[in-house]
């Protein structure tokens, strides 16, 4: 992937455009990144994982990875405003991804506590904050 | 800020449908109930500037996924 060629601070792109690259919008951004409203999954290099970057607004990019791979049998439930905001109907199947923190002294940490929930069938995706949560916000999965 | 004085049972009125009411009042807390559209996101302020300061160390961390893969690889 080529992230230096992300200008910052661009455009919303028409809707038709953003569905043919396969842009997900986040009508909220994310928690600290509230301008970011349009992302797209992009292959990571390694494991089948994924970077979840900014292509509308500042330029930000996170290494995810699906929960359960890290949490076997995670479950997280979804309020009915989560429901509305991603326009879920019964049926459809929801990607669910939750960012990792790579720190400096070499620590990674996976965020199991407020995942990101994208419904493909909608290209609408937001990073869903349980009321109340089984899981931690820095799910430490090696020590640095 | 706008400060005000509200005694159990009332509330006050934010905008077009946003309803904050004092349920009950307790020695270390104040339960409040929180009537809003369903597009309003609510959310406690301390969780919330949790997960704001948690994304931005995920996103200003590093960014190569060798490490996650080899921790993850099927044993």
């Amino acid at each position: 992937m080529n992230r230096s060629s992300l200008a910052r601070h661009q455009e919303p792109a028409p809707d038709s455009d953003r569905r043919a690259a396969n842009v997900v919008s986040f009508a909220n951004g994310l928690p600290g990144f509230e301008a970011c409203r349009g992302f797209v999954l992009l292959a990571a290099e390694h494991g089948g994982l994924q970077y979840l970057t900014s292509v509308e607004g500042p330029s930000a990019s996170f290494l995810v990875v699906d929960p359960r791979r890290v949490q076997p049998g995670y479950r997280c439930q979804l309020s009915d405003a989560d429901r509305h905001a991603l326009r879920v109907a019964d049926d459809e199947t929801l990607l669910w991804l939750s960012l990792v923190t790579v720190e400096t002294d070499g620590t990674v940490a996976v965020n199991l506590r407020a995942p990101i929930v994208i419904n493909p069938a909608q290209m609408l995706g937001q990073q869903v904050i349980p009321y109340e949560s089984l899981y931690p916000l820095r799910h430490v999965l090696l020590k640095g | 800020m706008l400060v005000f004085t509200r005694r159990r049972h009332d509330a006050i009125v934010i905008g077009d449908g946003i309803e904050v009411r004092v349920l009950r009042i307790g020695r270390d807390g104040v339960r409040l109930g929180v009537v809003a559209p369903i597009h309003v996101p609510v959310h406690r302020s301390e969780i919330y500037a949790q997960i704001c300061e948690a994304n931005r160390r995920a996103a200003n961390g590093a960014t190569d996924s060798t490490v996650l893969a080899e921790i993850l690889k099927p044993q």
